[in-house]
């Protein structure tokens, strides 16, 4: 396959070729899912740095296994879950390097999540794309990795509840409350944070 | 509200309540206010986070992120890639063998000499297994590293625990 | 190169036998061991909010035996130190514990002690990576397991 062929190929011949050891093939592949795979990382870690090492982590890992990838899925959902688990794997190790902090006890608890007034201003209304996403940054890197994870899996992975349990080893009633958590959090954040003049 | 209603009404959400326990959900959130409130926050987050994703860009150049990935990729295939580099394997062979055999010789003295190994244990991994009812059922599967003790009793036997309050 | 591999030689047994020396040493004494009690289920969530799943190892070696069940989760975890030739117990449910006596040489006796009478004993050596699991059946076609190993 030539450059040229890579570029008008679809998903499925750029990893066929690539699985036969096509190197340009893959080169193809990583540009074009790239954006994603770093998103998600970066959704997930909140560390530019990070985020960037693991998704060349994810890349690699992807070309070593490529000859198990049957297309059961699309190669993007494929290479998300890849990504997502070396994410898992590293928050862990943060995990055990550091003590967990007040408002991870505080939600393994539940209590605060059931107390916030809700909030009936609807947070996006009126702001721009980039205004927006610059409040929900805020709002994410404010979040424990714990609620960050679990909303992450569920709103952008799009994971049923009994997944997110198994990717983070944890009850089916822990990943519910951290979701709770996490969501009226992000609402009370993305309300709270100050609007421009 | 409670909290397991609040739960409840995020499983409606999600999709992850069966249909019999989402249709008292659905007749709740028609007669209770501070129910609606709840879930429309809940959908106002979650429409306010969809497409979040799509605006991030990877703050590196096609070629340099690239570049670092094809490095990684060709330095693990040139660690699994075996050498090849034998001017004679049989001269190679007997270069290493000698001491190759005297390294093992003081590892194998080593270990009897300190642990007195009993092989026949090690071996087999002999498994002896003595219960009150008798009939367990002993199986060892060595590929998965794994025995097996099955008590084939009835679940309600009083002595074996099949209580599944513990369980359940 | 052969006269410098023979005169490095003698130094490099010497440290491989006192690593050996030295790791035997450490090996012998106290066993660290984890009890896992797990519920063996053809559905594929537990009616039980608190269970977890089961840890991917054990959970992999669960499934490849001929067992119909293939979702495990993981009900209680509990952990034992026990010194060479010592004997310690722990509640792995509301009605059933483990006494594990350390025989030495990763061996181990286990004793299960359901409702409050002691059901039977296991004697058998538990090296890092074994799985020793006890089973037997539930209600409604499921069923429990003891797993024991080695801590990682």
């Amino acid at each position: 396959m030539t450059d040229k062929d890579h570029s008008s190929a679809d998903d499925k011949s750029l990893v066929r070729a690539a699985q036969k050891g096509d190197m340009g093939a893959f080169e193809e592949l990583v540009a074009r899912h790239r954006d994603k795979i770093y998103a998600r990382a970066y959704s997930m870690m909140r560390n530019e740095e990070e985020a960037i090492d693991l998704s060349q982590e994810a890349w690699v890992k992807a070309w070593q296994r490529l000859k198990q990838f049957q297309g059961e899925s699309s190669f993007g959902t494929w290479m998300t879950r890849i990504v997502i688990n070396l994410c898992l794997d590293q928050l862990r190790r943060h995990k055990r390097q550091r003590a967990e902090s007040i408002e991870a006890m505080d939600e393994e608890s539940g209590g605060v999540e059931r107390h916030m007034p809700v909030v009936t201003v609807n947070p996006t209304e009126g702001l721009e794309r980039i205004e927006l996403r610059q409040r929900i940054d805020q709002a994410l890197s404010q979040l424990s990795e714990a609620h960050r994870t679990a909303i992450v899996l569920c709103e952008f992975e799009g994971m049923e509840y009994k997944e997110i349990a198994k990717a983070m080893e944890c009850s089916i009633g822990t990943v519910m409350s951290r979701l709770f958590y996490a969501r009226r959090k992000m609402a009370a954040l993305l309300s709270d944070l100050k609007k421009p003049e | 509200m409670k909290q397991e209603l609040q739960l409840k009404l995020q499983a409606y959400l999600d999709g992850e309540l069966p249909d019999g326990e989402a249709r008292p959900v659905a007749g709740l959130l028609a007669q209770d206010a501070e129910a609606r409130a709840l879930l429309a926050e809940l959908k106002n987050t979650r429409a306010a986070l969809a497409g979040f994703e799509a605006d991030i860009k990877l703050p590196e150049s096609r070629e340099f992120y690239w570049s670092k990935i094809e490095r990684e990729i060709e330095r693990q295939s040139a660690m699994i890639e075996p050498e090849r580099k034998f001017a004679s394997p049989f001269a190679s062979f007997r270069r290493i063998l000698a001491p190759v055999c005297a390294i093992a010789i003081l590892v194998i003295v080593g270990l009897v000499a300190i642990r007195q190994v009993d092989f026949s244990d090690r071996r087999g991994l002999e498994v002896k297994a003595e219960f009150v009812d008798g009939g367990a059922l002993t199986y060892r599967d060595h590929t998965q590293g794994l025995t097996l003790v099955w008590l084939p009793y009835p679940a309600e036997s009083e002595a074996a625990l099949t209580d599944t309050d513990d369980i359940l | 190169m052969s006269d410098n591999l023979s005169s490095r030689l003698p130094r490099v047994c010497v440290v491989l036998f006192l690593l050996c020396a030295t790791a035997m040493a450490a090996g012998a004494g106290e066993i660290k061991l984890e009890a896992q009690l797990i519920w063996g289920t053809t559905n594929s969530v537990s009616p039980n909010p608190n269970h977890k799943p089961a840890q991917k190892d054990v959970e992999r070696k669960l499934q490849e035996q001929p067992f119909k069940w293939k979702h495990y989760f993981e009900v209680n975890r509990v952990t034992l130190t026990v010194p060479d030739g010592e004997q310690k117990g722990a509640p792995v449910s509301k009605s059933c514990s483990i006494q594990v006596k350390n025989l030495g040489g990763q061996k181990v006796e286990v004793t299960l002690i359901g409702k409050g009478k002691e059901t039977g004993k296991i004697t058998q050596a538990l090296p890092k990576g074994e799985l020793l699991v006890v089973g037997g059946n539930a209600e409604n076609a499921t069923a429990w397991f003891v797993v024991l190993k080695q801590a990682e």
